[in-house]
């Protein structure tokens, strides 16, 4: 049950909306965080502290890309195939992980590592071609950096070429390093 | 929806000048025009949601299209809904909206009635799309409800249905753009109302009945148009039919008091009637058991058997029942035999159960037998007070009547109700209160007693009625001084503050409703908490204020016309005094023969003079004493002693099964007359299929009875003898479209209030005797469930789908203290005896209390101790405190 | 050096900036609210923005001091200030690094429209995927919090702006401002019909005014400087202020620049974003977000204000210049860009719902070789009869690509289905009957 390992969490987003449904998005990302994905248990229990009925929590998961209702990799690659992303080469990319992880769009590694998806426009169009690896963006990619960031994610965990805070391009006496 | 005034604005549609309400919006005010702009997703009775875009038209000095659906009507607009670019606009939303359909309709049960259909037709609509087509893979099947997800052109009516009109939000749009589907939750089938909304507001076939799929084209059908019977609301519904079968009922939008929409009872119930299970030829005991005989031997035997009787004991050895199922001209020709022909005031209807207690406080308190509002003054109400109701459960549309004046007109929703807001998988009217007080059955006179001390230590009492009858007010205002807050805070746990907020929003309200339900009236003391909440609104004021009143729900279909057609022991037809001479004699000189003088016994009554040996001879019509008494009346015994039992029946039920002679009745589905609800309103009741079997209507078996008895009271239809109610009662049934509320009788409130209220002061002003709960015990409550409605709709295969059996209904917090969960067996018993059945928990019953739903009851009535309000005579068994344990 | 005074990215561009309190406190930041609450009646902050001639950066382009003023002004309940940081138009990233690098600028924004509008409470609906800016707002708001720049008592004045972050969760429609009120209250992202509009319909049914993240950081600066200085920049009077203008696609520098409105795009390009990424010739650019219709190497004078934009047959947008050398298919990117349509199209009403789904199926076939000549006719018909029908502006943007390509490379779409009925000399019947 969410309500009893996040008690405090949830009566804080819970605080900050005149009305409870506000709260819904924020408590599907909590059942996320917790299980990785929304399940139908977590769906009612959020009906239930929100005083709504399981198919108004289930219309809003469904909307909504980012809400999994289904488990997904430990590293949910998120490809931008939008055109920005595309004039700058975001098909290799997508061509990349089918050649390094055996995995198309949709797919899951059979060590349930990685799951890719080619998605829509994440607003990083000036450094493609990019991805979301979970929460974090990899900006302007290329093979090498592809390589290392599968290394280091099978490795670590996560990956220091993550990118961000966003500036691009940077300025002019630009930061030597990272 | 926008606020309609008495204001007015002018436009111009297709150049047709009208003027209409201001907000009106502008498909409406085409409507009105005899325009009619096509639409999908534009319903009435929803807020616009403008999605389907079919309804565009042009305006005026305004650059794009606009849709009608959600443009309010201006002054000086001009609009146009048939010019090229107009017409161009819907022959290209229809292309979108045709692109994915199967164009499946000649297996589509919607055919021949669907809006697609239509159009397509009426824009010869063509298509040029060639890709492939959307397909939703099936993943389960709902009972009773069937979704076709492909057909489905995303309106969102049923939706917006389920949750504007219903409260209930069962349904959901999954997914995203074109993959957007209508489902309730995962690949779970619907659980919920079963209104049948959605199958109704679906103007495609995405949601059509599984009751009638595949059975039939629509303009195969024959319709009727009548009135459900299945509770007090008299909703109208229209029975569709192919020869003798009953394929499907709907309500017409606008059609009817419940204005088209229907529950699940009257949406899926209907089958009850056809059921194989029927009474189809007369049955005479013979050698102790029952055998089938001719109509004439049936009849022949009655009356030789009642002549005997008669001769030898007089007509004070016979009494009868009838149900309130039956017609207001069954009704009132059966007291009319009972009193002429038998000679008799031993009669009682099924009204006695607790029906009886409202209206005899309205005809003590304000001189009318009936409601001084109508569902239009629920709906307009700004305070509403709900006491023992569970409404969307018992009344369900004068539940839909209370949602619409929270959920559209803002109403207060004031409840007290043994109920917990928990939202579930059925609508539960403490989730749309203001203020709502949990308080057990047992403990609403409590509660209701709290809110008079409220109202007149708050000072809230109307300087009006303080000046009118001051005795009145001091004495009230003494009985509630010497009940203190602390005591109705232990027997209600609700505190004074409270009381006094719930009071204060009484007292504020300019269109005051107070509606009593049967969970109420069938208590103990429920005739003195009815007096109570009349006084309550005539210490605040409200009882002659236009818009306000006292309404008690009914909950047979005709318990208000038994009342009105004297088939009560105390009342003659019109609801007038048997001991009132003038009455009588008006009686008299109508029916050219004197009315019998002796008092007649009540149903517990004559159970008593019959185990007495009193009574010979019992005429029972659609009643079942045995069935649904407490074995304590001992009805069973009693009934078995009596030398004649005649039974009009449609099941050999309990007491048919006793009798000595039973015979076939015909149901509401196949006869004629007139129903009154629990507004009092009398509407026309019409025959869909012809008798099953050899049954015949009540009536026509009671005069059949009169004919062989040598006092005919012949008529050669239904009609005939609504003909003589009407020259009995003036104006009986207009059967117009709405009731005309009676106001109060001021004379009758100033009787009451100078003596009328005295004797039973000190009584109904006493906190009901506070029940100590034992550890381990649970108080248990007979409830009246949405799937069913007495045992009647225990026959129907539909309602038997969504709810087949007993089942108790129980608290988490209860269910945990037993180790109880939903499924388990459970064993409920006190000193009386026991009864094993299923638990399922639900958040709505408070803690302490269990439910077990009446229609299935009968073996759990042993449990129940039974008292008889010694003014009104109804007989309360609705309450026991019960050990639970697990069964194994 | 940057040819033109930067005033959104200032701070970033100084080496070394944080974004942190301190050292926007340093750079003069949070001087503006100092001037105006509790000293400055809101009425006149409202004048100010008005003045300034500051028009919305979201896309629509809505002067912000003129929707301030839809605010009904004798309402007495809540009132909300929604900042619409759900940046999600193709081609735009601007917002991002507004958030991401210099928070306060924003919040100090956000906080002085809260005091214009009288709002006390102020949601950031920030995408789903920006999780870093998220948490860069949090912090920032933090910090402001303790500073006393937000909350229940802003610098001692009594007045309350609270400020919360609200992740939306993946639906490009929430950047619309009804959709993203109904997402906000935890619906569905569906667009709203109009009237009524947010002002007085808004968020939980109160007065409401959405805002972008770019409109809201440069109330700091119009409040400070004056709106006389903000009106002189730019092309006055119609099109004030700066842009920051992100270019992507095959420039040499994709990025974000901050131009005053008014410049080319042969300068945004040429001489900002280092030209021509092979040094092709430019092809096709889109000026202005996926949303807008393509411009060909004819528009590269076209200056970049909102006038001139629109009377190109376009418009400025969101301001995302998405650049295409020649040799680039633009069928296929157009398809790109239905598809995008397509995936994020929300269903509600029929027209967008259907049309996006015929139109890229139909755009895919052509792409896939399989095209016929009648559906060019059928590409254009359906185009127009979305356009202008729907509840929300997304059905004249899904279009945008399809009609604006169609106009400049017909010939690319001809040939394909030439390709297409060369390599099928037997015409195959459609699979699907028609009807």
């Amino acid at each position: 049950m969410l309500k009893d390992k996040y008690q405090q969490e949830i009566d804080e987003l819970l605080s900050r909306y005149p009305v409870k449904r506000s709260a819904l998005i924020p408590l599907l990302y909590l059942a996320q965080r917790d299980e990785g994905f929304v399940s139908e248990g977590a769906m009612k229990e959020i009906a239930g502290l929100l005083h709504l009925t399981p198919p108004q929590v289930y219309e809003t998961a469904t909307f909504y890309t980012m809400i999994n209702l289904k488990p997904v990799g430990k590293f949910h690659l998120q490809v931008c195939k939008s055109l920005m992303c595309a004039l700058a080469g975001s098909d290799t990319v997508i061509g990349w992980v089918k050649t390094k992880l055996g995995i198309g769009p949709g797919e899951t590694t059979t060590d349930g590592l990685f799951t890719l998806s080619a998605v829509e426009c994440l607003a990083a169009c000036g450094t493609a071609p990019m991805m979301q690896v979970n929460d974090d963006y990899y900006e302007r990619l290329t093979e090498d950096t592809f390589d290392r960031i599968l290394a280091d994610l099978k490795k670590d965990g996560s990956c220091s070429l993550k990118t961000g805070p966003f500036m691009w391009p940077e300025p002019a006496p630009a930061k030597p390093g990272a | 929806m926008a606020n309609q005034t008495t204001e007015t604005v002018r436009l111009m549609i297709d150049g047709i000048s009208i003027s209409v309400p201001k907000g009106t919006l502008v498909i409406e005010a085409a409507r009105q025009a005899g325009v009619m702009i096509p639409h999908f997703c534009y319903h009435p009775k929803l807020k616009p949601d403008a999605n389907c875009r079919m309804c565009l038209v042009e305006i005026e000095r305004v650059r794009k299209l606009q849709t009608s659906c959600s443009t309010v009507a201006t002054e000086g607009m001009a609009v146009r809904t048939a010019t090229t670019v107009v017409n161009d606009a819907h022959k290209s939303v229809l292309e979108f909206i045709l692109a994915n359909h199967p164009l499946d309709c000649p297996v589509c049960d919607q055919g021949g009635r669907c809006d697609l259909q239509d159009f397509s037709h009426q824009y010869t609509a063509t298509s040029r799309f060639a890709e492939t087509k959307r397909i939703f893979q099936k993943e389960y099947f709902s009972p009773l409800i069937e979704t076709q997800m492909n057909r489905c052109v995303q309106c969102l009516r049923c939706v917006r249905y389920c949750d504007e009109v219903m409260d209930v939000k069962a349904l959901a749009p999954i997914g995203r753009g074109t993959m957007t589907e209508i489902k309730s939750f995962g690949n779970h089938p619907l659980d919920c109302e079963f209104c049948g909304g959605c199958v109704q507001i679906c103007p495609v076939g995405a949601i059509t009945s599984r009751l009638s799929m595949y059975e039939y084209r629509p303009w195969m059908l024959k319709r009727a148009d009548t009135i459900c019977t299945f509770c007090g609301d008299g909703c109208q519904i229209t029975v569709q039919t192919k020869d003798q079968e009953l394929i499907e009922v709907n309500s017409a939008h606008s059609g009817g008091r419940n204005n088209g929409d229907l529950c699940a009872r009257g949406y899926f119930g209907f089958h009850a009637a056809s059921h194989p299970d029927r009474v189809t030829h007369p049955l005479i005991r013979r050698n102790g058991t029952l055998v089938e005989a001719t109509w004439e031997e049936a009849l022949l035997f009655v009356a030789e058997q009642t002549n005997r009787i008669k001769q030898a004991h007089g007509p004070q050895a016979f009494g009868g029942l009838i149900s309130g199922r039956c017609t207001n001209e069954e009704l009132y020709l059966f007291q009319k035999f009972m009193r002429l022909t038998i000679g008799t005031n031993n009669l009682d209807s099924s009204a006695r159960y607790g029906h009886v207690n409202g209206v005899q406080a309205m005809r003590r308190v304000q001189g009318t037998h009936r409601w001084t509002v109508t569902f239009e003054d629920i709906v307009q109400a700004d305070v509403l007070l709900l006491v023992g109701t569970n409404i969307t459960e018992a009344n369900p549309i004068t539940g839909l009547k209370v949602k619409e004046a929270v959920k559209k007109q803002e109403a207060t929703l004031l409840t007290i109700e043994a109920l917990q807001p928990a939202v579930g998988t059925i609508s539960n009217i403490t989730n749309l209160s203001k203020q709502h007080l949990c308080v057990a059955p047992s403990q609403f006179g409590a509660a209701v007693l709290g809110l008079l001390k409220a109202v007149i230590e708050g000072d809230h009492v109307d300087p009006g009625i303080r000046q009118r009858a001051s005795d009145y007010v001091s004495a009230l205002s003494h009985a509630v001084r010497q009940i203190a807050w602390e005591d109705l805070a232990v027997s209600t746990g609700i505190s004074s503050d409270s009381f006094a907020q719930m009071a204060a929003s009484v007292v504020r309200g300019r269109r005051v409703v107070v509606l009593a339900g049967q969970i109420l009236l069938r208590s103990q003391g429920g005739y003195g908490m009815c007096l109570n909440l009349l006084d309550l609104l005539l210490l605040s004021g409200k009882l002659t204020s236009p818009g306000c009143g006292f309404a008690p729900l009914a909950e047979e279909n005709n318990d208000q016309g038994a009342v009105e057609m004297g088939a009560v022991a105390e009342l003659l037809p019109g609801a007038l005094d048997l001991t009132d001479q003038d009455s009588r004699d008006r009686m008299a000189r109508a029916w050219k023969e004197e009315l019998p003088l002796v008092p007649g016994g009540t149903l517990i009554e004559m159970v008593d003079r019959a185990s007495a040996g009193i009574i010979k001879s019992l005429f029972v019509v659609g009643e079942n004493p045995v069935g649904s008494l407490p074995s304590q009346i001992r009805a069973k015994e009693a009934l078995s002693k009596l030398d004649l039992l005649v039974c009009q029946e449609l099941f050999l039920t309990e007491t048919a099964a006793l009798a000595h002679v039973v015979l076939p009745a015909a149901s509401a589905m196949e006869k004629a007359g007139t129903f009154t609800n629990t507004e009092g309103h009398a509407q026309a009741v019409r025959p869909a299929i012809d008798p099953v079997g050899d049954s015949r209507p009540d009536w026509e078996i009671l005069s059949a009875f009169s004919v062989f008895l040598g006092a005919p009271l012949e008529y050669g239809e239904a009609k005939e003898i609504l003909k003589e109610i009407r020259s009995v009662i003036p104006g009986y049934g207009s059967l117009g479209p709405s009731p005309i509320a009676p106001t109060a009788d001021p004379s009758a409130i100033d009787r009451y209030v100078t003596e009328g209220y005295r004797h039973d002061v000190a009584i109904r002003y006493t906190l009901p005797p506070r029940a100590v709960r034992q550890e381990g015990t649970v108080q248990l409550g007979l409830v009246q469930s949405l799937f069913h409605s007495g045992k009647f709709s225990t026959h129907s295969k539909g309602l038997l789908q969504i709810e087949p059996s007993a089942f108790l209904q129980m608290n988490p917090v209860d269910a945990a203290r037993f180790a109880l969960g939903s499924g388990d067996r459970v064993r409920l018993s006190n000193n009386r005896g026991q009864f094993i059945t299923t638990v399922k928990v639900l958040e709505r019953v408070p803690e302490g209390l269990a439910w077990l739903p009446d229609h299935f009851a009968q073996e759990a009535l042993r449990l129940f101790d039974c008292v008889i309000d010694p003014d009104t005579k109804v007989p309360s068994f609705r309450t026991a405190t019960v050990s639970v344990l697990k069964a194994t | 050096m940057p040819k033109y005074e930067l005033i959104l990215l200032k701070n970033m561009m100084q080496p070394g900036y944080t974004g942190s309190l301190q050292e926007y406190e340093r750079a003069g930041g949070y001087q503006a609210l100092r001037k105006v609450v509790g000293k400055v009646p809101p009425t006149e902050v409202t004048m100010a923005v008005m003045k300034s001639g500051l028009r919305g950066r979201g896309g629509a382009g809505f002067p912000t001091g003129v929707k301030w003023g839809f605010l009904p002004k004798d309402y007495q309940g809540p009132r909300y200030l929604c900042c619409n940081a759900d940046e999600s138009e193709p081609g735009t990233f601007k917002d991002r690094q507004l958030m991401e690098r210099d928070p306060h600028q924003l919040l100090e924004g956000i906080v002085l429209a809260c005091y214009a509008i009288g709002a006390e409470s102020a949601y950031i609906y920030i995408r789903g995927e920006l999780v870093l800016a998220a948490k860069i707002l949090e912090q920032a708001i933090a910090e402001a919090q303790a500073a006393g720049y937000i909350g229940a008592n802003i610098l001692g004045t009594g007045i309350t702006a609270n400020v919360w972050v609200h992740r939306g969760a993946g639906a490009y429609i929430c950047g619309e401002e009804t959709a993203l009120l109904e997402s906000l209250e935890g619906k569905r992202g569906l667009p709203r019909f109009k009237p009524p509009f947010p002002a007085t319909n808004g968020l939980y049914n109160k007065p409401t005014v959405v805002n972008n993240v770019e409109t809201l950081a440069n109330l700091p600066h119009i409040i400070g400087r004056g709106p006389e200085w903000f009106a002189s920049i730019g092309s006055p009077p119609k099109s004030t202020g700066t842009r920051v203008f992100c270019v992507s696609g095959h420039v040499k520098r994709p990025g974000n620049y901050e131009v005053p409105m008014g410049v080319t795009f042969r300068e945004l390009i040429y001489e900002h974003a280092g030209g021509m990424r092979s040094d092709k010739p430019l092809k096709a650019f889109i000026p202005g977000g996926a949303s807008a219709p393509f411009l060909t190497s004819d528009h590269l004078d076209v200056k970049l204000d909102f006038e001139s934009v629109a009377a190109a047959g376009s418009m400025l947008g969101s301001g995302g210049v998405t650049v295409m050398e020649e040799g680039t298919p633009m069928v296929w990117a157009a398809l790109r860009l239905m598809e995008f349509f397509y995936h994020e199209s929300c269903g509600k009403c029929s027209p967008c719902r259907e049309g996006s789904s015929w139109l890229v199926q139909t755009m895919r076939r052509i792409v896939a070789k399989r095209g016929q000549m009648e559906d060019l006719e059928t590409l254009v018909d359906l185009c127009k009869n979305i356009e202008g029908r729907t509840v929300c502006a997304f059905g004249e943007a899904e279009v945008a690509p399809i009609m604006s390509t169609l106009k400049y490379w017909r010939s690319e779409y001809v040939t394909l289905i030439q390709e297409a009925e060369a390599a099928n000399l037997i015409r195959l019947e459609p699979t699907v009957a028609r009807h």
